[in-house]
Formats: structure tokens, sequence, C-alpha cells
């Protein structure tokens, strides 16, 4: 069955997720992915938005979380404190969905600024709630895409924090546990080296070379000898992402 | 006691260099009349804080009311970058500090216990950090925890001089509901010397009696009471009214030229009397009523 790199990015993201857990997540394909994992093999899952959401079920889609649209039939609609703080801070989450504008090799992402911070920049949209999830969540994914110029070797800014330069700099830094554990984009799958905490190369999706993957990455992540092919959607996963959770395409683009 | 003013009279009680906490999140419940009469009366260099920044915050700031913007980041969500905010930011006519939704929540916290200070995880090893110090060189600090020894980023509690919030609900004395999520809304009030709530319905005392588990604001925090239709327009109320798309979209197109930006003041702020007469600019009630929200849906 056909499918698309924004579908096998949802479905990766899925993957990640296992019953039980409780997923900190924000718009756009990670919620698709999480939506996902919810309605097929994580049916215990805890879906939570920052500003006071707790498991929606939208029958929507909606322009962000802003939108009443995802906050339909929710358990529980409460605030900030109560899902970042309570929740999060509180050491709760499992996994948080992150995204950027920029990412480098060790994880970290921008989401503030392009440009020089001291000279010319361009001024995007700040943290929100990533910077909490990047240094409260037990685990994070990133989701991003490949395009040109958003895998650097040196990012803008950092607003949320990765493995910092690597090795033990992210603990020493004050955090203590927690980082990057997986990073999904439309050409492969990474991982993080153990001691290095580089990205290092997991899987390939069907149709991309390793040229592919290397030419859009500002760096040369880890290769390790074994590298699989990144397993493809089932058509029961197309099917929910198609007809139940984006039959609009406004998430999947 | 009955606090009910009108929207003129609870703008006027602020002066201009106050701390105001608004009440929006992007696109949702943000205190829209508020703000555009702020700008009419001329009250200038506020600062504002808000844990993720949004409309309201936006327009203050391309009104010229704005000297200091403390906050988490923001968008418009879908529609777009807070034009206005970015603006002042890349030009350095406004200081911004930011920090992430959380740290601003906590301070807000710290402010409403009146504790010196909180400690918080967020914020270690980013860019926003050195930022922050850069700044302000004050708001944050580490310090050791006097139990285990550990090390710990501490955040100066917020104390805003007013914090302004939008609701569906409230009696005179400002004893109010928020339906929905409420994200920063509680600490803001909690943490600021007083509150001026926006209602879209002020109701006996006897209803809020009624049902008194589903107050978030005590009247004895609040100052003024304002009852406004569709207060929070362009943005959405829940349970009220959607989010009007063509006029956010109006007004994202507007703030990315100067020419354009002030044509748009000129028109939706100083080119209207009061609430009102705008209400009526947008469409009046054949097209306010095209957003009243399902009430099952809540939107």
């Amino acid at each position: 069955m056909e499918f698309t790199p924004s579908e096998l990015m949802a479905v990766s993201g899925a993957r990640e997720l296992e019953d039980h857990h409780v997923v900190a997540v924000g718009i756009g394909l990670p919620m698709v992915a999480t939506f996902l994992a919810k309605k097929s093999h994580a049916p215990n899952m805890t879906i939570l938005f920052e500003l006071g959401v707790i498991d929606p079920e939208p029958i929507h889609t909606g322009v962000g979380l802003a939108d009443p649209r995802v906050w339909y039939r929710a358990k529980v609609l409460s605030s900030f404190i109560d899902i970042l703080g309570t929740v999060l801070h509180r050491g709760r989450v499992d996994v948080g969905f992150l995204g950027g504008l920029e990412a480098d090799r060790f994880g970290n992402l921008n989401t503030t600024l392009l440009g020089d911070p001291k000279g010319k920049f361009r001024h995007m949209i700040g943290s929100g709630g990533a910077n909490d999830i990047a240094s409260c969540a037990k685990k994070t994914v990133l989701i991003m895409r490949q395009e040109e110029g958003k895998f650097r070797e040196t990012i803008s800014f950092i607003t949320s924090p990765g493995y910092l330069d690597g090795g033990d700099s992210r603990a020493k830094a004050g955090l203590s546990s927690g980082g990057p554990s997986r990073v999904i984009t439309d050409k492969a799958i990474f991982g993080f080296h153990p001691e290095t905490k580089q990205m290092m190369l997991l899987s390939i999706h069907p149709g991309n070379t390793l040229e592919d993957v290397l030419s859009t990455l500002g760096f040369r992540p880890f290769i390790p000898q074994e590298v699989s092919a990144t397993e493809p959607p089932t058509a029961e996963q197309l099917r929910l992402i198609r007809e139940v959770i984006d039959p609009g395409r406004m998430y999947m683009g | 006691m009955n606090k009910l003013s009108s929207l003129s009279e609870a703008v006027a009680s602020i002066p201009s260099g106050s701390h105001v906490a608004v009440s929006g999140f992007a696109i949702t419940r943000c205190a829209m009349a508020f703000v555009r009469e702020v700008i009419r009366q001329g009250i200038k260099k506020l600062t504002i804080s808000q844990c993720v920044g949004a409309m309201d915050t936006d327009l203050l700031v391309g009104g010229g009311s704005v000297e200091r913007v403390i906050y988490g980041g923001g968008s418009l969500d879908r529609f777009g970058r807070l034009g206005c905010v970015n603006a002042g930011i890349e030009s350095g006519s406004i200081q911004a500090e930011e920090y992430s939704s959380l740290s601003i929540a906590f301070r807000y916290l710290a402010g409403s216990l009146g504790l010196p200070f909180i400690p918080i995880r967020s914020l270690s090893g980013s860019g926003l950090l050195g930022r922050i110090q850069e700044r302000t060189g004050s708001d944050i600090a580490f310090i050791k925890d006097p139990f285990s020894g550990d090390r710990w980023l501490a955040l100066k509690p917020l104390l805003p001089d007013v914090a302004v919030v939008q609701v569906q609900t409230c009696d005179e004395e400002g004893n109010a509901w928020i339906m929905g999520p409420k994200w920063d809304s509680p600490e803001q009030v909690k943490a600021s010397t007083r509150a001026i709530v926006i209602a879209e319905h002020v109701v006996p005392t006897d209803i809020i009696r009624g049902e008194p588990e589903r107050c978030m604001i005590p009247g004895l925090l609040v100052s003024h009471v304002v009852e406004l239709p569709f207060g929070a327009h362009p943005t959405s109320l829940y349970r009220e009214y959607d989010y009007d798309a063509d006029e956010i979209r109006r007004y994202v197109e507007a703030a990315r030229k100067p020419d354009l930006w002030k044509a748009y003041l000129d028109k939706y702020v100083y080119g209207v009397k009061d609430h009102w007469e705008y209400l009526d600019l947008v469409g009046g009630l054949r097209h306010l009523k095209s957003l009243r929200a399902d009430p099952i849906l809540g939107y």
C-alpha cells in the first residue's frame, strides 16, 4: 500500500508509544502519532495538552492548541500548573513530542529565532511548553522533516535542551534525567549514541538511500554497522490516519 | 458589593507604567475589547506578562502601549506568528523577557502564595536561561536545596499590579466561572494586587452560590466587573463563541506591514468610540450570531 513520508513519520511516532504511557503533545504530526497509538495499540495511554487538557477525543481538526475543537470530550480541563506542574514537573510524563525550526546532532532544538541572537535575527515562536517538556519528561521524541538547513552543526539558539554538548553535559547543566530518545524525520529514524549522545542512524525509510539521508544533514551522524529499513505503515494504520484522525489532511500537510 | 463598571472606567483605573497580566492563550479567551480600550485611552509603558503570548498582548504591543513583555513564547496558532511582539523584539522597541510556559506559571504561583522564590527544573542548559540572566540579572538565581544539598534554579515571583481576565460568567462582585481550560488565569489573578473581570454574562450571586465549586476567581480579588458581549472577539470564548478566522487573518496580514498596520489601528481601534461600535464594524448581530458556539461541542 502506498504511503507518504508524513504518514510514515506519524506511524513511526506512534510506535514509540506504549499502552499506559502519559504523553505530552502539541498540534500537528505528533498529535496524529499520539491519536494513532491511542486508537490502536495503546488504548490506555493518557494524552496531555499543556494549557490544561487531558485525554480529549476531537471529532474536528483544529488550528492549534487554542482551538476548542481539540479539547472536545476531554476528561479534564484544568491549567498549566495542573498539567505542566503536577504531571510533567512531578515526573509523570513518559514521552514528550517536540519539533523545531532547527536541531543539532545532540538533539538540541531551536524554536526561538533564526539568525544571530546578538545581531540581526528573525524572532519566531519561542518555547511555550517545549523547554519544560525537554527538561522534565522521562524522554522526548523529536519529529522534524529533513528540509535544507533544519539539521545543523550549530543552531542559532537552544530553546529546548537535548544532550547539549554531548557526553554528560546534560547532567552537568542540572538536567539529571530525560533527553531525546528518537529523532523521526521524513527520511530516517535516529537514536542517540549511549556515550557520545550524538545522533545515531537506526533505520532508513523505504525509497531512500544512505546518501539521501546524509545529504540533508548539516553533520554526519554516528552510523552503526547495522542500519535497518523502517517498517512501513500497516493498512489499518493508514486507514486510521486518513479516515478517522485527519480526514481533511489538516495536520499531515 | 457591586463592582460593575463600564469598560472605560475599568481601563482608566490602570496608570501608565503598570504591570498587567493578561488573559489570552494564542487565539482564545483574549482580553481584546480591554486591549482596544487601553490603546484608545493612550495608556503607555506597560509591562505585560502571560504564560503563552496571545493576540491581546500582540495588539497591545502593536498599539504602542507596551515597554516590556514577560512571557513564555507564543503564536497565533496556524494563523501566524505574534507579528507585533516579534517586530518589537527584532527592532528592540520592546524589552522581551522570554521564559517557558511553566516557568511563567511558576512565577505567578510563587506570587499567588506569597513565596519569595520558587525552584524549577526547566530552563537549565538552554539559551533562554542565559538571555534572561543578561536582560534582568536578578530574576533567576541558583540556590542550594537546604535538605538534599542539590543545586536548583530559582525564579522570582511575578506580582502584577492588575490581572485582566476574560471569563464566561460572574456576579457583580466578580466571583467568576472560567469554562474550558484555565491555562494561567487562576495564578495570574491570585498573584496580582487586584483583578479586572470581563464577563460575557453577569448573573445574580444566587446563581454563583448555587454551584460554588465552579468558582475559579473569588470576588475578594476583584476591583472591577465589566459585562461585555463578544469581549474576546476575534478570539474564541469556549462554550460562548468561536474565533473569527477572517478577522484574525486580516489582523495577521495587517501586522506584516507598517502602513497596513496603521490603517488597521485606525479602523478597528481609533475608528470606533467603544466596544459597541466595534461589534457593528465587524458585522453586527447577524455576523456575530454565526460565531455562536454549539452548546454540546463548545465551539
